[in-house]
């Protein structure tokens, strides 16, 4: 792969990655990721 | 009894191996306690297969987060915005890096497979299709049956409920010894999670990483990034003499020289520092020009 294609790519993708992790900070789905996360996930520890 | 191929200054990768685990999962006394870690911090993704619902975890697992978010939590399905900005951030700059240097569960593996056993296997026949597996993993139980089970209205992490081992190791084993309540509610699930595990580990006596290489679904995600990742294994033809110690200190059963860019290498480094002529180096930055037209094979 050529260096300025891979520049290219990575660059897009990271401008994406930091616009998927704002939009997802102000559509509110941090909220989804913390009580998942700050509750015992039965399924995870094989009870569920 | 076969030994696993020593590396000189391997110690350094499992003491920080050791110290990405204590980082990730600092609140110790909630292992004696039974409980689990309840802070913010929980809102954000860390980089290895991680269990929030190991004790003394302070982060959220990517792809836990990835199946509830794509349930909308409990609501309707949603595009995993949040958690995808995570792993493509995580992706681009270390790519399996983490799988090599920051994961748990990797860890784990890595330390029982340095336990001496009557045959170590470095691959088989047909290893390379098994490979394939963690896509069908990532394809079905993280995303299809997620989803279709958001649309029914209900929220199933199926890959955490039916096969994570490192949420049965770092999770499932200290939460049930350490809480009577949850003690009494254990029943086939867990002791299927348990079986799986058990064979997991079994396997890493015989072959090195064997979730890594099989069913791993964040392995296989970050793997899709190894060609660009900041983090890279850099290969110089020029100084290679082709004595073949990278092949044989691979933990993940590859061709470090011809398969650097390989969607399976892990960047441990085991190869760069096995190799007598620095033919091999893991780097962190663009690649130099020279590398971005070497040809690896998948």
């Amino acid at each position: 792969m050529k260096r300025s294609v891979r520049i290219g790519i990575c660059t897009v993708l990271i401008l994406l990655g930091t616009a998927f992790l704002l939009y997802g900070i102000f559509s509110g789905q941090v909220a989804g990721v913390i009580a998942k996360a700050t509750h015992i996930c039965l399924e995870c520890i094989g009870i569920g | 009894m076969a030994k696993a191929a020593r590396v000189r200054g391997e110690w350094k990768r499992l003491v920080v191996q050791a110290a990405a685990f204590l980082l990730q999962n600092p609140k110790l006394h909630h292992f004696f306690l039974g409980t689990i870690e309840k802070g913010e911090t929980k809102s954000v993704c860390v980089p290895g297969l991680n269990c929030y619902s190991c004790p003394a975890a302070i982060g959220a697992c990517p792809i836990g987060s990835l199946q509830n978010s794509m349930s909308g939590g409990y609501k309707k399905p949603a595009f995993p915005f949040y958690v995808l900005g995570f792993l493509l951030l995580f992706g681009l700059t270390l790519g399996r890096w983490i799988c090599g240097w920051l994961c748990p569960f990797g860890w784990v593996q890595d330390l029982v497979y340095r336990i001496p056993f009557f045959k170590k296997l470095r691959t088989f026949r047909f290893e390379r299709y098994f490979r394939w597996l963690k896509y069908a993993v990532l394809a079905v139980l993280v995303i299809g049956l997620p989803l279709l089970s958001a649309f029914k209205g209900v929220l199933v992490p199926w890959f955490c409920k039916v096969l994570c081992p490192s949420g049965t190791l770092f999770g499932g084993i200290p939460l049930v010894a350490a809480n009577a309540a949850l003690k009494n509610q254990i029943g086939f699930l867990f002791w299927w999670k348990v079986g799986v595990l058990s064979a997991l580990l079994l396997l890493s006596l015989l072959v090195s990483r064997p979730f890594c290489r099989y069913l791993c679904p964040l392995g296989a995600i970050y793997g899709l990034f190894n060609r660009i990742a900041l983090a890279h294994l850099s290969y110089e033809k020029e100084t290679c003499v082709d004595c073949g110690k990278c092949v044989s200190v691979c933990p993940m059963g590859i061709d470090p020289k011809k398969q650097f860019d390989s969607i399976e290498c892990i960047r441990c480094g085991r190869c760069a520092r096995a190799c007598p002529t620095d033919a091999l180096t893991v780097r962190f930055g663009l690649r130099k020009k020279a590398e971005s037209h070497k040809k690896s094979t998948i």
